[in-house]
């Protein structure tokens, strides 16, 4: 990449015109795909994402400029073409130090893993859906590998390097039977290499993707209502992400768009609801060392037994809020300006066992799996997907549903929740805003929402 | 360049090679409360290499365009090829005979100075919020793109394409008692005189302070209106059920359909790459296969996928120009309108949903099962009339079973950003969550 006194250089030609920020941001990524369809390798590519963002601030003004071509001139000409936006003093940059080391811990990078050996995991895992059912009609195994690094250079003296690797496993089975078709699938990843293939069980997993494509051919549709809804651990922590995590995002909280605004010491959930976000979590797919900005990650804490504790801020909408960053500065790669983002969020476990929460529930939804949602942050509206889900009927489990989903509103939610088990689990997933697609955690203890509006097809009269 | 790793890949062993490459050059301006809230220019080009080695093809993409990076990625394409197991059809296009012309995209939205769209921002944020009702508007955002699109390959083929494109787009919100609403509202043209900031700020403000102030409705089955926005969404979603891809992985139920009655005698969906209504015009497809249109359903009959150059070789049918991005998508793809006007379709509605805004299609539709749940606002139409604002509802459906039942179509065509079209659409009857 390029050397660090070019770096320090380049940095200082963008303050000459006023501004009192610059940052730039290198990377250098790799991915490796494997796809398998019904036991055939079918679909392998290799990808190289490789550029610069240069980012100048005044004031809180902000002008980014991102190219693929890395090198002196280039950058120079980038950066001159961004400081014609601003007018002012000269002002002084304080002079680069020295890097803090990272941790990454993956042990079989892509450039160890042979094609073959891919080939075997994934073929094995496809054609191990494929036996589980004859109605089974495509199974399919896939791999992404990913190596992200990264060199963040500013001119408040940060210089700090971060290797991100990144591994996900996805498993799908499609049945049909009688003109119907259903899905189940499975979606697991880590911040690891290919080693994840000894950290997971995927087996279990693809047989679980497998029985609940099968389980939902007989499913029912729901019937659209409003009631008690048991979300289970791991994925179904979605719900706070969509409903609460993005609020809490600096980029809605700085521009008083979010309904948490202005709510810090007070109330917004219930006793039973404690939620943090952390950079941190060892070996977590939501993980980094230090964040898009240079800054070391750390545990954010977000509520505290119902009550606002902090938001996610990166350092410019920091500036606008009067707050520190708390390292939650992320972008999908050098094309997008960095935001404050989530990493791996969760709502803390409490004391009480799932098994109790359901026998409590006289008539209720059990959310086993969740799909994705989306959160409007003006209007703080959000919905879910719920994928596998049964019914709860005088506090036993009874027939799977599908083809639910969940409406709410953020400012509600959590104030309904009235019952935490003591089970946490994490969940992954891509999260799609501002600064383009990252990995996040969702994760969350089964808990139980008292009442909320649950939408499908069935019932029809 | 191109040719030299052309000539390069040749060495290596690869029967067939080719170089498709893109140049975005890029402005996006972002206005908030009179202020610039961002500026972002980019440059950038990056490679994809298809390549045939022992009959199989594999692809590799990079942005670091050193003659290094190129070399590795033939060597990792040549691994990665080694690797596939599958049967498939290996092609790299030698060209079509001729290819549609289609008028120059040749505005130079740089000639306009980076004041005169920041003030047009300015003048959008600041119209909206003359409105009484409207409490911010969350984002305005003007967006330009000049894109040039290179495909050269060791069968001779060697194409440019170029797309060159502004876009605006602005969020109100809108707020009544203790009601929020957002209006958004999305403008794609190719030259920038097209952009009409007065019309944008009257549609805003219009529509946002219609729909606040809405209620929730009780849970069961009205006929329901999808407004053209948001049927273009759906089209858009289940698009990925028409391509022969989906098809020959058992991923959608149209599979084995072709010429076929699956869908209402009154619907068809055509795709046209030529359309000058739509915002692109795409004289041929990312693997140089020329583009044209075609019918994907004619009077409810399943005319046939969408193909790229494998999925066509193993259907035994010919290409039809789909190929892009290394898969399959339509161009300009259109459910075809009807005659009557938006009051004309309501008119016979007693008691019904007016959909205007959806939420989650990407989550809660399932293009497997057809399948669809998606959060939705609107308005309820009472005795052939647009009534009072709906908010918070559930609509829910399968999207094939849906086009069985259509009672009538607008004559509203309109194409969203991903260059899908639809009217408005009136639909016999869906399952609505509410109130309980």
């Amino acid at each position: 990449m390029i050397e660090k006194q070019i770096l320090q250089n380049l940095i200082d030609e963008g303050m000459s015109t006023g501004a009192d920020f610059v940052e730039i941001f290198l990377e250098d990524t790799w991915s490796q795909h494997m796809l398998v369809t019904n036991g055939d390798v079918s679909q392998l590519g290799s990808g190289n994402v490789h550029g610069v963002g240069v980012r100048l601030i005044q004031g809180v003004d902000e002008v980014y400029g991102f190219t693929n071509q890395v090198d002196e001139v280039h950058i120079l000409s980038l950066v001159k073409n961004l400081r014609a936006s601003f007018k002012g003093e000269i002002k002084s940059s304080v002079p680069l130090g020295d890097k803090k080391p990272y941790t990454t811990k993956a042990i079989k990078q892509m450039e160890d893993v042979t094609n073959k050996e891919r080939a075997e995991k994934l073929v094995a895992l496809s054609n191990l859906m494929k036996a589980h059912d004859p109605r089974i009609i495509q199974a399919i195994a896939e791999s992404v590998e990913k190596r992200q690094s990264i060199l963040v250079a500013n001119s408040k003296g940060v210089y700090q390097d971060d290797v991100r690797v990144y591994t996900r496993v996805f498993v799908q089975a499609v049945a049909s039977e009688n003109g119907i078709m259903q899905y189940g699938y499975e979606a697991p990843g880590r911040y690891a290499g290919f080693e994840i293939f000894d950290m997971i069980d995927f087996e279990a997993l693809a047989l679980e993707a497998a029985t609940s494509a099968i389980t939902l051919l007989g499913a029912d549709d729901i019937k659209p209502q409003v009631m008690p809804v048991i979300l289970n651990n791991g994925f179904g922590g979605v719900i706070f992400h969509e409903a609460c995590g993005h609020p809490l995002e600096a980029t809605s909280v700085a521009k008083g768009l979010s309904p948490f605004v202005g709510k810090l010491g007070e109330k917004i959930g219930s006793d039973v609801v404690t939620a943090y976000d952390d950079g941190d979590v060892d070996g977590a797919w939501g993980r980094s060392s230090f964040d898009d900005e240079g800054k070391k990650t750390q545990k954010n804490l977000l509520i505290e037994n119902g009550v606002l504790k902090g938001y996610l801020v990166d350092y410019r909408r920091g500036m606008i809020m009067g707050m520190d960053s708390t390292g939650s500065a992320r972008r999908q790669n050098y094309k997008f300006p960095p935001t404050s983002r989530m990493n791996s969020t969760y709502i803390a476990p409490g004391k009480d066992k799932l098994e109790d929460i359901i026998k409590d529930t006289t008539h209720g939804l059990f959310a086993k799996k969740l799909g994705g949602g989306q959160v409007s942050p003006a209007t703080g509206e959000f919905n879910f997907a719920v994928i596998e889900g049964y019914m709860i009927e005088n506090g036993k489990i009874t027939k799977p549903v599908r083809g639910a989903m969940l409406i709410g509103h953020g400012k509600d939610i959590l104030f309904k929740i009235d019952r935490v088990a003591d089970n946490l689990e994490f969940g992954q997933g891509m999260c799609g805003s501002l600064s383009g697609s990252i990995p996040v955690d969702v994760g969350q203890p089964p808990l139980r929402v008292t009442g909320m509006t649950v939408g499908g097809s069935g019932g029809q009269q | 360049m191109y040719q030299k790793w052309i000539t390069r890949g040749l060495e290596k062993g690869l029967t067939d090679i080719e170089v498709f490459a893109t140049r975005e050059q890029s402005l996006k301006l972002t206005v908030f409360q009179q202020k610039l809230d961002s500026h972002v220019t980019s440059d950038v080009e990056s490679i994809r290499i298809r390549g045939v080695y022992q009959g199989k093809l594999a692809s590799v993409t990079f942005e670091n365009t050193h003659d290094e990076t190129a070399e590795r990625m033939i060597n990792q394409l040549i691994e990665n090829a080694k690797a596939l197991t599958v049967s498939e059809p290996a092609i790299i296009y030698e060209g079509s005979p001729s290819y549609p012309k289609v008028s120059p995209a040749d505005f130079d939205f740089s000639s306009v100075p980076v004041l005169d769209k920041i003030n047009m921002l300015k003048k959008i944020e600041a119209g909206i919020l003359k409105s009484p009702l409207a409490s911010n508007v969350s984002t305005t955002v003007y967006i330009e793109s000049n894109t040039s699109t290179t495909i050269r390959n060791s069968k001779g083929l060697n194409l440019v394409r170029d797309a060159n494109y502004a876009y605006l787009y602005t969020v109100g919100v809108f707020k009544k008692d203790d009601d929020i609403k957002t209006e958004y509202y999305t403008k794609i043209v190719k030259n920038y005189q097209m952009l009409n900031p007065d019309q944008m700020i009257e549609e805003v403000v219009y529509k946002g302070e219609r729909k606040v102030g809405g209620s929730s409705v009780k849970s069961k089955r009205y006929p329901v209106v999808f407004s053209n926005e948001v049927f273009s969404e759906m089209l858009g979603m289940y698009s990925s059920t028409f391509n022969g891809q989906a098809a020959l992985r058992n991923l959608t139920l149209l599979k084995d359909k072709v010429g076929e009655k699956v869908l209402g005698d009154n619907v068809s969906i055509i795709d046209n790459p030529l359309l000058e209504e739509a915002p692109f015009q795409i004289p041929f497809d990312d693997e140089g296969v020329a583009c044209g249109p075609r019918y994907v359903f004619k009077d409810g009959v399943f005319e046939g996928f969408l193909q790229n150059l494998k999925t066509a070789k193993m259907f035994d049918v010919a290409p039809t120009g789909h190929g892009f991005n290394n898969g399959i998508s339509p161009t300009n793809l259109y459910l075809v309108p009807g005659k009557l006007s938006f009051d004309e379709l309501i008119e016979p509605i007693e008691d019904g949903i007016y959909i205007t805004d959806t939420s989650g299609l990407h989550a809660g539709g399932n293009t497997v099962s057809g399948d669809f749940s998606m959060q939705a606002s609107g308005f309820r139409i009472l005795k052939g009339k647009i009534d009072h604002p709906v908010k918070m509802i559930v609509c829910s459906g399968n999207f094939f079973e849906m086009l069985k039942h259509v009672k009538g179509l607008a004559n509203d065509l309109s194409f969203d950003i991903s260059s899908i079209g639809s009217p408005s659409v009136h639909i016999e009857a869906l399952t609505i969550g509410g109130e309980a």
